[in-house]
């Protein structure tokens, strides 16, 4: 550690060996414990990363560190000395900073006036952007997190967006930083740059805690693990005695594979052809440019690629949802960018939708009534237009059991569901309409690890079934577990095919970034 | 069911409270407003006539209260209904008088031609909102005074019955809707009107189309996802709205008036909006409600008569109602500043 390091002329006057401590910690809403008498300490210096299910409590447990809930019982120590965070302010003041998972900044405003808003530096009553600007520059050259401070937040990308979000922590003097799955938007090669930068932190004698789902970030950048399981504490360990294996078995409480699914050879025949497909996007910019491909039966291709280069267009078009520009997409004949949502379903799609809640389900009406949707015209469910109620109740108890969807009941409405089980309520919907072609655009997003592997075993028997299967995710492991041949897109186009037993990671992330593998020395093309 | 009881018990409080501002308002022009409530409940279930008068005003009220529960379910909020109705009462009315036909088909068509005008006048509306998606609230809105004023036109220019009146001929007898009692002009409407509210919530809970109609009101990107032609169904649901508004029309023309006349239902367009908002979009319930605003109208009645205070109080009431309906769902919502505008999208 190097004390000549400007960071370390901050404020702190005693040497406490810890940064944070989290005593006892026990939280309730209602008959529900969020936490659990969870005792937590995070040394200084240290990068801690906090993993767990969804609904393991590590929001609840940040968000009360960081005074956005008050605990029912147990005390938090502070650099040594007990403090009762009642809000953000009290823990900004005692040197706290967290990055939330969604950002928060003004697309309008320059990069300096978001650092500073809230907090501007004035002159004579008026905002003084030169020495925002000033400031900035220099936070950004001290801690190594590149930014032009005059640029406009609306032209930047999101992993620059995620620098000013730090730079805002550091502008408020925070010496221990909270990042909430800060990775889940960045390409893999900006994730390793936010590594860097945490190092560097840490190694100015700062503290970083950093929530995560992603166990091969935890293993590559933490120093300590500390896994919270239904609320409560399972244990704190340094990442070096810890396989990822023993993280999965502590997280869910079993053994839990994320292996290549073994599988046979695939050679169906073609049920999806897809040929110089163009769209645009809400804006009428091309967001899906030129793009071909083909899916046969009993394959699952996957699409990988960072959010927001073409791939909610492209299941868009495919579903019918968005007209296409220019180009055509084949279903069995079919051309999809010529047909009605409703006859593109009977050409034979199945869409398990990228934002559930929005497009996948009503979430204010029942499991059965959701189920319903797209068989309210057909038998059994329905005669001469009349439906049939009991028959739609006897499905969603079949499909609850088939699907092991956690619920009370058929009458039980969806939204009180957690985020696994409402995706198995759709799942459970498109994968038993015996269609020839499954579109899953991201499966597995924001539903936890022991569900994550019932879906993936549920998507490999539809490949069995000889299914055609194409899978967007911006998951990478995901993609990696399940396709037999993986797509690269880049700005709404397709980089490049990478065969599923041979791929590597670091091939896929360059094509990610714009970049194609061989010249790898190119600039990043944005 | 626990939310529907919630939602209920929410609806509930709200009246109390609109009916505890009501009387405090009651109290600033120095009356008591138990004497006030008093004099309503008596106005409007005092005997055997006051009951018939009472539900004679809930029928309009009703019907249209229907016509809004069918497009709040499909998720358009048809604020035009007052409009759809004067221009069925107008066509019904035409029907009766221009047009003799032999006795019960005669009333039969000029309440089939209501349903068209009330159709026909919202289609417009209807039109701009699917091809250009111009916002139907204001659309509807709009078109009430061209409606009200368009056959106010008709009535005084084309067809006005000599004499001084601003009112159509009267229509012919058979195209009378027949009289319940012989003490009262309370007539077959109410009947029509609560047999039209179980066949609406029926359709709506137990028909394949009627499902397809709910799921684009209350999720529409499910719906349109699902497979179900969001727009050709927000289309024809206004279409199907404007039609029952315009049989509330026709039924008050053939039922109570037997003539058109400028200004012939005051306000029933609005209440029923509003009985079918405190309903949540049930059509059930809106029999409850309709029946709630019916007596308020006819108690009111009364009131002036007995009372110091105007029956203009009953019009505070029901806006009262409203607002404590509106900020009950902002406080459950805080910080949410579009809540309370959701609220009234089923």
């Amino acid at each position: 550690m190097s004390t000549t390091s400007p960071a370390m002329t901050a404020r702190e006057a005693g040497p406490a060996e810890t940064a944070v401590e989290l005593i006892g910690v026990t939280k309730r809403f209602g008959a529900f414990v969020a936490n659990e008498d969870v005792s937590l300490s995070v040394k200084r210096g240290e990068i801690h990363a906090i993993i767990g299910e969804n609904g393991a409590g590590k929001t609840t447990l940040m968000n009360i560190l960081f005074g956005l809930l008050q605990p029912d019982e147990g005390k938090i120590v502070l650099n040594g000395k007990e403090t009762v965070v009642t809000d953000p302010a009290t823990a900004i003041d005692a040197g706290l900073g967290m990055v939330h998972q969604h950002f928060k900044l003004v697309p309008s405003l320059s990069v300096a006036d978001n650092v500073f808003l809230g907090m501007e530096i004035r002159r004579n009553g008026l905002i003084d952007h030169r020495a925002q600007v000033e400031k900035t520059r220099e936070l950004s050259e001290r801690f190594g997190l590149k930014v032009d401070p005059e640029e406009r937040v609306s032209l930047l990308s999101v992993g620059i967006e995620q620098r000013i979000e730090i730079l805002k922590v550091l502008a408020r003097g925070a010496r221990t930083i909270i990042l909430d799955e800060p990775t889940a938007v960045l390409t893999p090669q900006e994730s390793r740059e936010l590594f860097q930068t945490l190092r560097g932190f840490v190694a100015g004698g700062m503290t970083v805690i950093f929530i995560s789902h992603h166990l091969e970030e935890v293993m590559e950048v933490s120093d300590t693990v500390t896994v919270l399981r239904h609320g409560k504490h399972v244990a704190t360990q340094p990442t070096a005695e810890l396989t990822k294996a023993d993280m999965v078995r502590m997280m869910v409480g079993r053994d839990v594979s994320f292996d290549r699914r073994p599988r046979d050879k695939t050679g169906g025949k073609v049920v999806l052809e897809v040929k110089n497909l163009w769209a645009r996007d809400d804006r009428h910019l091309p967001a899906l440019r030129d793009a071909s491909f083909t899916v046969r039966s009993g394959e699952i291709v996957g699409i990988a690629g960072v959010a927001g280069n073409g791939q909610t267009e492209l299941a868009e078009v495919l579903s019918g949802l968005r007209p296409a520009s220019h180009g055509s997409a084949l279903l069995k004949d079919s051309d999809l960018t010529t047909l009605s949502t409703s006859a593109i379903r009977q050409t034979g799609l199945a869409h398990v939708p990228g934002d559930r809640l929005v497009r996948g389900v009503d979430g204010s009406a029942s499991i059965s009534s959701n189920l319903l949707m797209g068989r309210q015209f057909k038998a059994p469910w329905s005669r001469n237009g009349v439906l049939d109620w009991r028959a739609a109740a006897n499905q969603a108890v079949e499909m609850i059991k088939r699907f092991d969807i956690r619920a009370r009941g058929p009458e039980d409405t969806v939204k009180r569901l957690s985020g696994g089980n409402i995706q198995k309520v759709v799942l459970a919907r498109e994968f038993t309409n015996d269609a020839d072609f499954l579109l899953v655009d991201q499966p597995t997003r924001g539903v936890d690890i022991g569900a994550q592997e019932s879906i993936h075993d549920e998507i490999m028997r539809q490949r069995a079934a000889g299914r055609a299967v194409l899978v967007i995710s911006v998951q990478l492991d995901e993609l990696l577990t399940l396709a037999d041949r993986i797509l690269v897109m880049f700005n709404g186009r397709i980089m490049g095919e990478v065969d599923g037993d041979s791929a590597d990671s670091e091939r896929i992330g360059m094509m990610m970034a714009g970049l194609q593998p061989g010249n790898a020395s190119d600039e990043v093309a944005s | 069911m626990s939310d529907k009881l919630r939602a209920f018990s929410g609806q509930i409080v709200a009246v109390l409270i609109a009916l505890a501002m009501g009387a405090v308002i009651i109290m600033l022009i120095d009356e008591s407003p138990i004497k006030v409530f008093m004099t309503l409940m008596r106005g409007a279930f005092g005997d055997q006539a006051k009951i018939a008068g009472t539900l004679l005003q809930t029928t309009p009220i009703l019907i249209c209260g229907i016509a809004a529960c069918i497009g709040l379910r499909g998720g358009m909020f048809n604020v035009g209904i007052e409009g759809q109705l004067f221009l069925g009462g107008f066509a019904a009315a035409w029907v009766g008088f221009a047009m003799p036909l032999p006795a019960g088909l005669h009333v039969v068509v000029a309440m089939a031609v209501a349903v068209i005008a009330g159709a026909a006048w919202v289609s417009i509306p209807a039109f701009f909102r699917v091809r250009y998606g111009t916002n139907e609230v204001v659309s509807t809105i709009l078109s009430n005074y061209v409606a009200v004023l368009l056959t106010s036109y008709l009535t005084i220019f084309l067809f006005k019955r000599p004499g001084g009146w601003s009112e159509t001929p009267p229509i012919l007898a058979t195209a009378y809707l027949p009289e319940l009692f012989a003490f009262s002009r309370l007539n077959w409407g109410l009947i029509i009107g609560l047999v039209l509210a179980l066949f609406v919530a029926w359709f709506f809970r137990h028909t394949a189309k009627g499902y397809s109609i709910s799921m684009v009101g209350s999720a529409p990107k499910f719906a349109e996802y699902g497979g179900i032609d969001v727009k050709r169904q927000g289309f024809l649901v206004l279409l199907a709205s404007g039609a029952v508004g315009g049989l509330a029309g026709g039924i008050e023309t053939l039922g109570v008036h037997h003539r058109f006349m400028e200004g012939f239902a005051p306000g029933f367009g609005f209440d029923g909006l509003i009985a079918a908002l405190l309903a949540n979009g049930s059509p059930i319930g809106t029999i409850v409600t309709a029946l709630f605003f019916g007596a308020l109208r006819n108690g009111s009645l009364l009131l002036e008569t007995d009372t110091n205070a105007s029956r203009e109080i009953i019009t505070v009431i029901q806006a009262l109602i409203i607002l404590s309906v509106s900020a009950q769902v902002l406080m459950k919502r805080r910080g949410d500043s579009t809540a309370g505008e959701r609220r009234w999208k089923f």
